[in-house]
């Protein structure tokens, strides 16, 4: 399979977890336009297979709508997990605040990826889509302006 | 007595009505193209139908003044207001219909077809108007007439009507045809990040330059592609994406010389082309998007009204809007609809279904 062909078959599965990791809908993920980019990111710096076995472990229980059963799996099975930990709460840093940071070096030595990983910004956008901003209901500052005068009336955030 | 010619107060405010619905029918197809671009894309392509849209408010503002300074009420919520599209202008010309779709060469092919100038083809349609009975069913976006209509090839030439009209009742009337309140217009002080000015009218001078600011700024009644100021009209500022190649002063129509003007027709978003409410699935995340585009659309028209009609204060929040409409349209076009093959949301514009068949 191409890289391309990879990641459109780990997309449902990449959205379902980012979606319970950062308490964001699957909609309002969506709405971001960064979901691609940041699965193609996340699948550069640590190579396809962590993400592979983090999505398999993540959807191995048939957990449903129970928040309860979903946060104990969650805190179990991805966050206390040597691979999984570390990857998954990039990826919330990554949701919220639109910097990948370079995972740690014991992670690499012990996991592989990629050895060019770095601190970077996905994209131009990635700063303005951040979920921080809808979670503290404000605009991001510099970004997305509401017109002359608006700065004196309460901030209008799109949260789905 | 023709039946195209404005004779009466009743018909200017009628007219006048129905150009601010073509002028606001011409924005959600601009909207809709221009946000379909993935943003940091198509930059030069952007800010072209950006400046057009922005221009397109601005009409809609100028003839809003015109119709207050005759003694009319803009009111930008009653029925029918919003065109559905697939849609025909208001203004008549029936030999396209006009529809909300990505930015693509059919859009803007679209969008010259609405900017054309007067004499494009003339010879082939033969007249300046041509007046004749309604085909019922046809035409969504608004009339100008119950019964018979007046049907303009070109959108100039329906702003020419209208200003026959008023030279017409201005004669019979003289400045009592300027009987509104000078207080219910939106000044200058209102406008911004586009071409030209809103302009006060209070008088008969005041009326026109509010008209040959649309029309110049339009398709550009004289057939020249710059203005007097060196603004290009909207006609040629499109055709130059279509031809991939900017104008200079001096060139001939249809045959631009300047620098290229790059265009990625693939940055796009797949939009569904004239999506409508009962494409999304009910009760799923992207219909209750499409509602809330909708009820928020819908309270903007009412504060463009309120601004209208007496508080013209209301026009910053309702610019505020704009931009958080903006949101709204990047959150449904960034959605796969389900059942389909690879075709995202965007707003349906049904804002009278908001009435007729709430959810």
């Amino acid at each position: 399979m191409t890289p391309e062909q990879t990641q459109a078959d780990l997309l449902p599965g990449f959205l379902a977890i980012s979606s319970v990791l950062t308490g964001f809908s699957e909609h309002a993920l969506r709405g971001t336009g960064q979901t691609e980019l940041y699965l193609a990111t996340a699948c550069e710096m640590v190579g396809d297979d962590s993400m592979r076995m983090m999505l398999g472990a993540f959807s191995a229980c048939d957990i449903g709508d129970d928040t309860e059963a979903m946060g104990r799996h969650m805190r179990l099975c991805i966050l206390s997990h040597a691979r999984f930990g570390p990857l998954a709460r990039n990826l919330i840093k990554l949701w919220y605040i639109g910097t990948w940071h370079c995972m740690p070096r014991d992670w690499h030595e012990a996991f592989g990826g990629n050895p060019a990983d770095r601190d970077h910004i996905p994209s131009p956008t990635s700063y303005t889509e951040g979920l921080l901003w809808p979670a503290i209901g404000a605009n991001p500052p510099g970004a997305k302006p509401f017109g002359y005068g608006m700065w004196a009336n309460p901030p209008r955030v799109t949260r789905a | 007595m023709s039946l195209h010619r404005i004779t009466d107060l009743a018909g200017l405010h009628r007219h006048l009505h129905a150009a601010m619905q073509l002028e606001h029918a011409t924005i959600p197809p601009y909207l809709t193209a221009l946000y379909s671009i993935m943003p940091g894309t198509n930059t030069e392509a952007f800010d072209i139908i950006r400046a057009v849209a922005v221009e397109e408010m601005l009409h809609l503002t100028l003839v809003g003044n015109l119709l207050n300074a005759v003694g009319g009420t803009p009111d930008l919520t009653v029925h029918g207001f919003v065109a559905s599209y697939p849609a025909m202008l208001p203004d008549g010309e029936e030999d396209f219909a006009v529809d909300c779709q990505r930015f693509s060469p059919e859009a803007i092919s679209t969008f010259l077809r609405i900017e054309r100038p007067a004499d494009l083809d003339h010879g082939e349609k033969g007249g300046r108007t041509i007046t004749r009975k309604k085909a019922r069913g046809t035409v969504k976006a608004g009339h100008v007439g119950p019964e018979t209509e007046e049907h303009f090839f070109s959108i100039g030439e329906f702003y020419k009507a209208i200003e026959d009209g008023l030279d017409r009742l201005h004669a019979d009337m003289g400045e009592a045809l300027f009987c509104g309140n000078p207080a219910s217009q939106i000044g200058p002080e209102y406008y911004y990040s586009g071409g030209g000015g809103l302009i006060a009218v209070t008088d008969l001078a005041s009326a026109k330059a509010a008209l040959d600011l649309i029309a110049e700024q339009g398709e550009g009644v004289t057939d020249t592609i710059f203005d007097e100021d060196g603004e290009i009209a909207h006609y040629y500022r499109f055709q130059q994406l279509l031809l991939g190649r900017y104008y200079r002063a001096g060139d001939a129509r249809d045959k631009p010389t300047g620098g290229p003007v790059p265009v990625d027709w693939k940055a796009v978003y797949p939009i569904k082309t004239n999506a409508r409410l009962d494409d999304f699935t009910k009760g799923s995340d992207l219909r209750e998007a499409a509602l809330e585009f909708n009820s928020t659309y819908a309270i903007f028209l009412a504060r463009l009204t309120c601004a209208f009609q007496g508080a013209p204060e209301e026009f910053i929040p309702a610019v505020g809007d704009m931009f958080h409409i903006k949101e709204l349209f990047h959150r449904l076009m960034r959605q796969s609809i389900r059942g389909t093959e690879g075709l995202n949301g965007a707003p349906t514009f049904e804002i009278d279904r908001l009435k007729d068949d709430p959810e």
